[in-house]
């Protein structure tokens, strides 16, 4: 009894949204046909890891599970509506707030919220890609996931795709082109910055990242040297020990630590480094210990702001 | 039941066997194989101490290079020191647990032990991210212990104590425990964190940063002067307290050891599963069930596997490493389930 009841309800809030919804489409498209000339076209195709998806033009309710694509949508001051609960960075805490409807966790959705908030665009990556199929049958919905392979293409074709739905272009133009500038400071400033290496500690334990990998943008994009060659396809880096540190004696050291998370920003991670082998090596010698911050290059990853304050940590690094 | 597991079996299949053992066992004293299982351990922990990202080598260390001695004092020494110590004890831990419940395949990390410490762990970094190490492991203790006499406490209310309602018992208790303390580090954000807990790693340790565990092996030496107190407290309450012991002084002893050691060991290099059960079982196969003749070859032994699994996770991926957690898993399962079938074929 309780049961349907609640169905109903369900199902009664998701028509009356639907009918709001379909009368701020046609509402829409009736003053852009005003304003614009008639051809404009209502829908994109938009391309991307998981197939080809149909989306709306100017979409109404949106939905992200990606913090990278929420990142960009802030950038570009378009209006997000649902976004997973999760530790958000300072410079996205306000969808922390009650405002933003909770969609899940990171990693996993919350379908009944989903639904019920009837979204017309659902953006994900990697960390949802199981849920595409359940996702699609709600809204069209995009995998905007980041190519480790080829990191910087993909987030400015992410980005582009982004600018095309929202009527955007220009200005998602204008933005990477400061960020190319502002790259290719760095690559100039790497190239006499010595080599790297990438260390993520959790628990007093450390792995070491390369090429190719999840914070590969310091070596691909940035063109920081390897200091060793770590080939791991694997999401999780090489497992390894302090003495492996001191033998590859880096020139910089960037550190990112994971247990940043229950708040100790930067402690947790330096006193774990705090060692006679570790502060043996030429970085800590020459004061090149950069300590990255944590949710900006575990979480956020590949956004219009994020990547500009990453390359700008990488830049205060190595300079 | 626990008989079923020794070479004194009144197994009639077994009898031939049981001869062939002990005549084995007359050939050389007990104290001769002791001493040649001690050279064995003696030998891996050089082994250890030479393998390694840096260039360590005995010609090395002759000639007074600086760098390798550095290299030598600061990483390998330490290492090597916590790997046995923490084998000795874990695997000490887990035969006084089995004398406790009067059970063979009962350790700390299937009984809740291990998972009341981490629970312990993740409670302290939430609500006290700064907390001090000495903090956590005190904390980590008392809920360990706490978490550990449940266990006992259920175990005494249960009237059939089959050979395998015990295990059971605990790794449900276990499984409790663990499905709250995700939960929670699930809320908190930190379930990797507890992750990198639950396995058992050597690669973090370095002088000044192990010497918590010389205290597991203060523990592992009071288990051994007090043997026989729990050979007789696992024979039950009456029958203790007929021989004139303290039989909740003695269980107490008990719970203290095994949850300290536990504590211990998970908040500096994290959980070791599995030792605590094959150590003593392979050990009983082999000299029987003797506690205080089992104890030092269960050190002895407890020691010498774990240096074997950490050289092999040092060397396979080399330069890099496989927490010694996952290879102890790996062959510990396999053990595991040896034991097991053995045990059944044993008794059809």
């Amino acid at each position: 009894m309780k049961k349907t009841l609640k169905s109903r309800l369900v199902a009664g809030t998701a028509l009356a949204s639907l009918l709001a919804l379909s009368a701020c489409g046609s509402d829409t498209s009736a003053s852009a046909d005003a304003t614009a000339d008639a051809s404009e076209p209502t829908t994109v195709t938009v391309e991307h890891t998981q197939g080809t998806t149909e989306v709306p033009v100017n979409p109404e309710t949106v939905y992200t599970f990606d913090l990278g694509a929420l990142d960009t949508l802030d950038a570009l001051d378009i209006e997000v509506d649902g976004v997973p609960a999760a530790n958000f960075p300072e410079s996205l805490s306000k969808y922390g707030s009650d405002d933003y409807a909770k969609i899940g966790s990171m990693k996993e959705p919350d379908f009944e919220a989903i639904s019920a908030g009837a979204p017309d665009l659902i953006i994900m990556s990697g960390r949802t890609a199981d849920s595409y199929e359940e996702f699609s049958k709600i809204a069209p919905t995009i995998n905007l996931s980041t190519d480790a392979q080829d990191p910087w293409n993909s987030f400015v074709s992410n980005t582009e795709i982004i600018g095309e739905i929202f009527g955007k272009e220009a200005e998602v133009e204008d933005k990477l082109a400061a960020l190319d500038t502002k790259v290719d400071e760095t690559k100039a400033a790497a190239a006499d910055a010595g080599n790297g290496l990438i260390i993520m500690t959790s628990g007093g334990e450390m792995t070491a990242y390369g090429e190719g990998s999840r914070f590969g943008l310091i070596h691909d994009v940035l063109g920081v040297a390897t200091a060793a060659d770590i080939k791991s396809e694997a999401q999780h880096g090489e497992s390894v020990s302090f003495e492996y540190i001191a033998e590859i004696n880096p020139d910089n050291l960037f550190v990112i630590d994971r247990d940043v998370a229950v708040g100790n920003a930067g402690e947790v991670a330096s006193a774990v480094l705090d060692n006679e082998l570790v502060m043996g090596t030429k970085a800590a010698k020459n004061d090149r210990i950069t300590m990255l911050d944590s949710s900006s290059w575990y979480l956020v990853g590949y956004g219009l702001n994020n990547v500009d304050a990453m390359v700008s940590a990488v830049q205060d690094g190595i300079s | 039941m626990t008989a079923v597991l020794s070479p004194t079996a009144p197994a009639p299949a077994g009898a031939a066997g049981v001869s062939g053992v002990s005549g084995r066992r007359r050939f050389l004293g007990p104290g001769a194989k002791l001493l040649l299982g001690g050279t064995s351990v003696l030998v891996l922990a050089v082994v250890s101490m030479f393998v390694g990202v840096s260039d360590v080598s005995l010609p090395g260390l002759l000639s007074g290079d600086e760098h390798a001695w550095d290299i030598f004092w600061i990483s390998r020494v330490p290492r090597t020191l916590s790997i046995i110590l923490a084998g000795m004890a874990l695997s000490v831990a887990g035969l006084i647990m089995q004398l406790m419940a009067r059970n063979k395949f009962v350790e700390p990390s299937t009984v809740g032990t291990v998972e009341s410490a981490s629970l312990g762990i993740l409670v302290v970094t939430v609500f006290l991210p700064g907390a001090s190490l000495f903090l956590k492991m005190s904390t980590a203790t008392v809920f360990a212990m706490a978490g550990t006499a449940l266990f006992l406490l259920v175990l005494r209310r249960i009237p059939l104590r089959n050979t395998l309602i015990v295990p059971l018992v605990g790794i449900m208790l276990g499984g409790v425990i663990a499905a709250v303390t995700t939960f929670f580090a699930y809320r908190f954000d930190l379930l990797q964190t507890l992750n990198s807990w639950m396995v058992g790693d050597f690669s973090g340790v370095l002088r000044g940063r192990y010497e918590l565990l010389w205290i597991v092996g203060a523990l592992t030496l009071i288990g051994y002067l007090a043997a026989d107190r729990f050979t007789v407290a696992g024979m039950g309450q009456e029958f203790t307290t007929n021989l004139g012991l303290n039989y909740n002084r003695v269980m107490t002893l008990g719970l203290i050891i095994v949850s300290l050691i536990s504590a211990v060991v998970v908040v500096s290099v994290g959980s070791v599963p599995f030792l605590g059960l094959i150590v003593p079982n392979l050990v009983s196969l082999m000299i029987g069930d003797n506690v205080r003749r089992a104890i030092p070859w269960v050190a002895i032994f407890g020691a010498g596997f774990v240096l074997a699994c950490d050289i092999i996770g040092r060397t396979i991926r080399y330069p890099y490493e496989i927490p010694v957690g996952v290879i102890v898993s790996a062959i510990g399962s396999a053990l595991f389930l040896y034991l097991l079938l053995r045990k059944r074929s044993a008794r059809a």
